[in-house]
């Protein structure tokens, strides 16, 4: 079976034609399971990520074909293209620098807690949040998530926009940033100015980016749409333009 | 040279950012440090992240459940092994240690009449109470917390896709050696970066990955911190007990290590076969872990193994009781959920109801030994419990990293509340040790970065990756599951071997995210990793809770209990030597002792009755675990000890 796979390193993208062999009949690997191969074998210094093998840890998202898929749970077939995730700038083969989301959260997180009393129940929302991995596959084709790049991909930017610098964390956010600060607000323990807060970050992160947008996806199945984002934009209604405030329009789709 | 360095002080370097590493580095910080965390995976993504998601949280579930019971606890199932004033430590914060998880945002279910985090029903996993929280999202909810931690403080920052490479050390003036900072690579940045420090907290995980694939843990599990410890001199304890879950899938490879159950989920009348299809262990639901794993490893030593190098869990004979068969079911389905979606996934609808037998083999899961330290997680060094005088000044080691908490055997639920604990522990007093800071002379990074340095542009003909893959098979065959003296030989002929070649390792000099170079580090740490583990497997010269010998006998429960410390002398050199540790009262054991056998009793008396009341006997007590609306209880990957036993003492 021939799986194409793409390649950096040290500013250079190449592709390689692997060819997997099956290690029994009927054998329908896994897209990790191709990269350990061809590690294994012809291709020793080729770097992914990966961590759990069971969909859990969240590190080992790549694009299968175009589309961010994880990689310890997607089937492969003769043929396909494995990537690195597009949405993000490459440090290495199918490596690519998750730091700038994360950053983007620092002096965002806290909710100012009410009381003392640890003993309160949460929500089923909350639960339903927290069931996040952070494999960022809801970065793909997300408006807001483009900003940082002129509207573009890291790997194809307009011209004239400069990259920005992970490390100082992401102007503009994502639907992961937004879950995380929708999370705060059906926390019971948040307190109402705490509350309020998490919709101010979530304008500052660019949510009108949202209005009028078709919609992210989520890699383990959380309703983003509904349980994020539509709360978020109702929560800040009057803040964000009603015309649709997406610039760049609609990525990838 | 090929790569720069950048220089960088603080008070606190804390290696991890799991449950151990982001606990240290808040509590750390809370108390004034000005800190780096430094994680090699995105920060929080550990074992905590993908782990069941069950904590041990003292008194939950009982008002009689006192730090002395869980401490004792503790220490008797793990062989008078642990420090009692480490699981006294565990014992004291477990509740404050798990509620800090909660304030970065863990909600676990209410028992509102006591007004306490709800346990599961039942003790689990050698528990003698019940103690165990667990939550939505398992492992994941963890992970949120985790990440929480980290983020939230200004105070903290951190380096991810940064691999720590070695400690560095001076003289502490009175002739021992102190702690002055850490060599870093940072791979997104291209750059090393050496860290002035007083103070390092090392919480970066296991070493399942001298295994892979044969485990169920995380890739990152590459012996860093027992590694980056012995090379800095600092002591180790107990390396050679690996707890290796015994139900791990052995195929389809995509599925290969991944937990499928638990000796609990055997049931009353699951049994082990071999490949001829006679049964190797009976009452598989009253074994420890290392009960099943040893049965399972000799059928393969004797020639009477699965194709895949394993056995056959065979649980028909539950499914078919016509009245507690869909009871059974249900058990199976909702005890260890991910596992069993993980059983159904991997081998078939047929084998997911129970109508054929599952292959399993055992899996690395966590190493029970680790950094020798005291009960704020300060290295120590010395006879008994040790003295910090005598360990490395200004190094403390927390979460699976240290030892002395489980010893032979660990108690389900434990690990995520270890993390915390001595997280927060080992924060604290890295704190408190750096504010009286000396002078750091700069000259003591000079080595470490000049051969850091000269890796880049490395000329050569082998690829580590490829050395790590032949590590990894002989370290399951000679240090894994079963050894012997034959075996811990060529293990050490191996790795001397090895080590030799890491000088003809090819790497490019480009430093942005240099895969070669990683590859390296990670293989010297796993070679490291493999030495002190193979070197206390044969000091430790029976078998004893996860260390099965098969060349020697039981190591009795009534014989002098004792550690294995492993260390590099001053000229390099890895000793190894044994302390003594306080026997539990004999009296006591013998308790503990009788206990273990009526239940063997009990379950032989069980599978011996007739058909009909065999059926309905079973129903009785299914329908005591679940209770009237049959819903079965939650229970985690259980401890060493029959933990079951308790759990089906209807």
């Amino acid at each position: 079976m021939k799986v194409d796979i793409v390649t950096h390193r040290d500013g250079e993208e190449a592709v390689v034609a692997y060819e997997y062999r099956k290690r029994e009949e009927g054998e329908r690997p896994m897209a990790l399971d191709v990269l350990l191969q061809a590690q294994a074998t012809a291709m020793p210094d080729l770097a992914f990520r990966y961590g759990c093998r069971a969909r859990n840890c969240g590190v080992c998202t790549i694009d299968i074909n175009g589309k961010p898929r994880i990689a310890c749970r997607s089937r492969v077939r003769d043929g396909d293209r494995l990537s690195p995730m597009a949405t993000l700038p490459v440090l290495g083969d199918l490596v690519v620098r998750r730091d700038g989301i994360a950053r983007q959260m620092r002096g965002r997180l806290s909710g100012g807690a009410q009381g003392n009393d640890l003993n309160v129940e949460a929500p089923e929302v909350y639960h339903d949040l927290t069931a996040c991995i952070e494999c960022y596959a809801c970065l793909n084709g997300c408006p807001m998530h483009a900003r940082n790049f002129g509207g573009g991909l890291p790997g194809n930017m307009p011209d004239g926009h400069q990259p920005p610098d992970p490390a100082e964390g992401y102007r503009w956010g994502n639907p992961f940033s937004l879950l995380k600060l929708q999370r705060i607000r059906v926390d019971p323990l948040t307190a109402e100015a705490g509350r309020e807060t998490a919709v101010d970050h979530a304008v500052e992160l660019g949510l009108d980016a949202c209005v009028g947008c078709a919609g992210c996806k989520c890699g383990v199945g959380i309703d983003l749409m509904g349980q994020v984002v539509a709360e978020l934009l109702e929560a800040a209604k009057g803040r964000v333009s009603e015309s649709g405030g997406s610039p760049a329009g609609r990525q990838g789709k | 040279m090929a790569i720069d360095t950048e220089w960088r002080d603080y008070d606190v370097i804390v290696v991890g950012s799991g449950g151990a590493g982001s606990h240290a580095a808040n509590a750390a910080a809370e108390d004034g440090a000005r800190v780096l965390v430094v994680s090699k995976d995105p920060i929080g993504c550990s074992d905590t992240k993908i782990s069941e998601g069950i904590a041990t949280v003292r008194a939950s579930g009982a008002d009689d459940d006192t730090e002395a019971v869980l401490s004792e606890n503790l220490r008797v199932a793990g062989g008078d092994l642990p420090v009692e004033a480490i699981t006294d430590a565990f014992a004291e914060d477990s509740k404050t240690a798990y509620d800090r998880y909660r304030v970065h945002g863990l909600r676990p279910a209410i028992d509102t009449g006591r007004d306490t985090p709800q346990p599961l029903p039942l003790p689990l996993g050698g528990h003698n109470k019940r103690r165990s929280v667990g939550h939505v999202n398992s492992g994941v909810a963890f992970g949120h917390a985790n990440w929480n931690a980290v983020l939230q403080s200004s105070q903290i920052d951190y380096l991810e896709d940064a691999w720590f490479l070695d400690l560095v050390t001076g003289d502490d003036g009175t002739g021992g050696k102190r702690i002055v900072g850490g060599l870093i690579y940072d791979a997104s940045r291209g750059l090393l970066v050496a860290v002035r420090a007083p103070s390092v907290v090392i919480a970066a995980g296991g070493l399942s990955t001298l295994y892979f694939p044969k485990t169920d843990t995380m890739r990152g599990n590459t012996g860093d911190s027992y590694a980056v410890a012995a090379r800095a001199g600092a002591d180790l304890v107990d390396m050679e007990q690996v707890q290796f879950l015994p139900f791990c899938l052995a195929s389809p490879p995509s599925y290969e290590g991944l937990l499928c159950g638990e000796p609990v989920t055997a049931s009353f009348l699951g049994v082990l076969r071999d490949a001829r299809g006679k049964v190797i262990l009976d009452g598989v639901y009253l074994r420890t872990r290392a009960e099943c794993s040893a049965a399972i490893m000799r059928a393969v030593e004797a020639g009477r193994g699965s194709p895949n190098g394993g056995a056959y869990l065979d649980m028909t004979a539950n499914k078919r009781q016509p009245r507690s068969g869909p009871y059974f079911m249900r058990f199976l389905q909702t005890c260890l959920p991910s596992a069993y979606r993980n059983a159904r996934q991997a081998l078939g609808k047929s084998a997911a109801k129970c109508e054929e037998p599952w292959e399993v083999r055992p899996g690395a899961h966590y190493l029970m030994g680790g950094v020798r330290v005291d009960a704020n997680g300060a290295s120590v060094g010395g006879e008994g419990a040790g003295e910090t005088t005598a360990g490395i000044a200004g190094l403390y080691a927390a979460g699976q990293a240290m030892g002395g908490v489980f010893g032979a055997n660990r108690l389900g639920s434990t690990s995520l509340t270890e993390g915390a604990v001595f997280g927060v522990r080992a924060g604290k007093a890295a704190a408190a040790g750096a504010a009286a800071r000396a002078e750091i002379d700069d000259a003591a990074f000079g080595p470490l970065i000049d051969e850091a340095g000269r890796r880049f542009g490395q000329k050569g003909d082998i690829a580590a990756a490829t050395l790590k893959l032949e590590l990894q098979r002989e370290s399951w065959d000679c240090i894994g599951p079963v050894r012997t003296a034959e075996r811990l030989d060529r293990m050490d002929g191996l790795i001397a071997d090895w080590s030799a070649r890491l000088g003809r390792v090819a790497i490019p000099a480009y430093g942005t995210w240099n895969q070669a170079f990683i590859e390296l580090e990670e293989l010297r740490n796993m070679l490291e990793t493999a030495r002190l583990v193979s070197i206390a497997a044969r000091e430790r010269d029976g078998s004893l809770g996860g260390h099965v010998r098969l060349d020697c006998g039981e190591i009795s429960a009534f014989a002098q209990p004792y550690s294995t410390i492993v260390r590099r002398d001053a000229d390099g050199a890895l000793q190894v030597r044994r302390v003594a540790r306080p026997r539990t009262p004999l009296k006591r054991l013998l308790a503990y002792k009788l206990q273990e056998n009526w239940r063997k009793v009990q379950v032989k008396m069980l599978r011996l009755m007739p058909p009909g009341m065999q059926d309905k006997q079973l129903e009785k007590r299914y329908r005591a675990i679940m209770g009237g609306g049959g819903s079965a209880p939650e229970i985690v990957p259980g401890g060493a000890e029959g933990a079951i036993g308790e759990a089906t003492k209807a």
